[in-house]
């Protein structure tokens, strides 16, 4: 009798289902979140309209004011209110999803897409509130870069000079100072505007005179991850969505901006119980033949530049075109 | 499933046809423009009736199918709107900000209203960015709403003689607006009056009521109107409105004059004066009945463009036709994807 030989491997049998999938997903990516944290947040009531008005009173005059002693009253003055009105908008998404996704797909996708609903919500929030700063607000030029360019790369003249018109309009510092401590290459932070930019300007900001790098901070306590650097009275939060035009700079680079500013320069209005609703539509619902579901997310949102005098901001360009 | 029709608009272009920009609420897949007026007509030099779009790559920016009618007659020729007598098509824009393509000019004129002299296919009310304004790089990186425009250039009605003339720049279409209203302009001069009046590079959308705020740099002079020197820092009220102009409550006769920048400053002087929206200071006076103006579509910030959105060029032979046309858009959808992307876009 013969006796079949031979060893059986891989080689000649291969596996049946030739992959695995591994214990957990991979991270989605997200950009940094940097637009939304330094403003007002308000909230708007139901049934009592889509706009929202946020109002102020200017201050009063300090001409004159002194009695003579004539008995004659000093003129009376009649306060001036600014309103500043927003109107609530709604965003939504959905992901319909086919029920052999589901019948074949042996992880959770319902969940998963959940999550991804929930990226996208904080992910729109802060791209809509930096189109709101990138629209709205009045820019100035960099001018003491040295790359040639109009607007010219960042520099500390530039940066003191947005210092001056935000002091100038008396406007508020947004982040409290951080106490020098004894510990090597590391400085104090005095209290701070806040600037918000891409990621672009990263190398940058390094090279600006008096940069004080986030590692070089006397605590790391409280700081936020997408800050990166201190300059003079501002602290700079970067993030790869930060606003920016391609091919208009002088020498058709792209230009990005820079807004940067104080306390109640700008709002958030959230509507009430309108926040971030997300939902799923059963397949007996979407579709005929009960075979389609659906996820959504969505969201109400109005947004406002508060206070122009207390926001302003740069225009830039690299120092080598990105 | 085939492409579903998503939505149905229709316009009516003014007597001197603009460029129109269509909202997509839901995306596009299929865009299909029909032209009812010119569809009626057997005109001699012949007019695009129909444009369609297909999306997934397809076509190129500023392209599409161009069915025409024959000169004088109704007979219809079918061709791409790049096909040779070469037309502007149509442009989905799924972004902010999108610059189109650059183009090189020769000149812009030192004259009230400026002249730039540029090979185009741009229409009316187009908003471009201008930059490397050889001679007038004052104006490099500004914003302008163009105007009288004709295949070998346009005019420039927010821009009256700013110094020195420009032997050459480049251009860029840009989006008709920002993507937040009432947004910040740039202002190309001030005059020197009871209450001034502002001149800014684009037709603007502020209304009689609404406050502003100048960002002026000292080498444009005007400082004054810089809130920090306001009185109590109060925000200027727009008094009147004309599309480029606009007048405050603000007596600058007493100021100093207001001019951009000579071009030899750049790069290193301040640009550009710009102006902000700060709210408003509608009032109702019970004794007079007069009311101050409100605007509820102009005043709250609120968004100022739909994103995604069609660009329907106007022009003869171009989907958005000519002054008085009637025309109607068809957007679909398809559910599966795109024809050749499976990926809904």
């Amino acid at each position: 009798m013969a006796f079949a030989t031979g060893i059986t491997g891989i080689q000649n049998m291969a596996p049946e289902l030739p992959l695995q999938a591994s214990e957990d997903l991979l991270s989605t990516p997200m950009f940094n979140l940097i637009h939304s944290f330094g403003v007002d947040l308000h909230h708007a009531e139901s049934y009592v309209g889509q706009t929202t008005r946020m109002s102020r009173f200017e201050r009063l005059s300090t001409d004159g004011g002194q009695l003579d002693g004539s008995g004659i009253d000093p003129s009376s003055e009649v306060p001036v209110r600014t309103d500043i009105d927003a109107k609530m908008e709604i965003y939504a998404k959905s992901i319909v999803t086919n029920e052999q996704i589901i019948i074949w797909e042996n992880s959770k996708t319902l969940t998963k897409f959940t999550a991804l609903l929930g990226g996208w919500l904080r992910e729109k929030e802060d791209l809509l509130m930096r189109d709101l700063f990138s629209s709205s607000v009045s820019y100035i030029n960099c001018t003491g870069g040295l790359n040639g360019d109009q607007p010219s790369n960042i520099s500390l003249n530039d940066v003191n000079n947005i210092e001056n018109i935000l002091l100038g309009n008396d406007a508020r510092s947004m982040l409290t100072s951080l106490e020098a401590t004894n510990k090597f290459a590391t400085a104090g932070v005095r209290d701070a505007f806040i600037a918000l930019c891409s990621t672009n300007l990263s190398s940058d900001l390094q090279k600006v005179q008096g940069v004080l790098l986030k590692s070089a901070y006397p605590t790391q306590e409280g700081i936020r991850p997408e800050e990166y650097c201190s300059i003079s009275r501002f602290r700079f939060f970067v993030s790869s969505k930060a606003a920016r035009t391609p091919g208009i700079s002088l020498k058709g680079n792209t230009v990005y901006t820079i807004p940067m500013y104080g306390l109640e320069a700008a709002a958030k209005i959230e509507q009430n119980n309108y926040t971030a609703v997300i939902g799923y539509r059963p397949p007996w619902v979407v579709s005929s033949v009960a075979q389609n579901s659906q996820l959504y997310a969505k969201f109400a949102i109005a947004r406002a530049i508060t206070n122009q005098n207390w926001i302003s901001g740069l225009n830039v360009t690299t120092f080598q075109p990105s | 499933m085939a492409f579903t029709l998503i939505d149905q608009q229709t316009f009516l272009q003014p007597a001197t046809a603009v460029t129109q920009y269509i909202g997509c609420p839901s995306g596009c897949d299929y865009f299909v423009s029909t032209n009812l007026t010119q569809m009626a007509t057997t005109n001699a030099t012949g007019r695009v009736v129909r444009g369609e779009w297909y999306g997934g790559g397809l076509f190129a920016d500023n392209d599409g199918l161009r069915w025409t009618k024959t000169n004088s007659t109704s007979g219809i020729n079918i061709d791409n709107f790049s096909t040779t007598t070469a037309s502007n098509g149509f442009t989905y824009v799924p972004i902010f900000p999108a610059p189109q393509a650059a183009l090189t000019g020769t000149t812009i004129t030192n004259a009230s209203p400026a002249v730039a002299t540029v090979t185009n296919t741009y229409s009316e009310g187009d908003q471009v960015i201008i930059y490397n304004a050889v001679g007038m790089q004052q104006i490099s990186g500004m914003s302008f709403t163009i105007s009288s425009v004709s295949s070998s250039g346009f005019t420039l009605l927010g821009l009256n003689t700013p110094g020195s003339a420009a032997t050459a720049f480049t251009v860029r279409k840009v989006a008709p607006v920002m993507p937040v209203l009432p947004q910040t302009y740039q202002i190309t001069g001030i005059t020197q009056a009871s209450q001034g009046v502002v001149t800014v590079s684009q037709v603007h959308s502020y209304v009689v009521g609404q406050c502003v705020e100048f960002s002026i740099p000292a080498s444009c002079g005007m400082v004054q109107l810089n809130n920090f020197n306001q009185p109590q820092s109060k925000p200027p009220i727009i008094t009147a409105v004309t599309a480029y102009t606009f007048t405050i409550n603000v007596n600058t006769t007493g100021y100093t004059a207001f001019a951009l920048p000579a071009s030899t400053l750049s790069p290193t002087a301040q640009l550009f004066p710009t102006v902000a929206p700060q709210g408003q200071n509608a009032s109702y006076n019970p004794i007079t009945g007069v009311q101050t103006g409100y605007n509820f579509l102009q005043v709250p910030f609120h968004s100022g463009l739909f994103i995604p959105y069609m660009i329907l060029p106007a022009g003869l032979l171009s989907p958005g036709g000519s002054g008085g046309d009637r025309i109607v858009v068809d957007i679909y959808k398809m559910e599966r994807g795109t024809l050749n992307s499976p990926v809904p876009s």
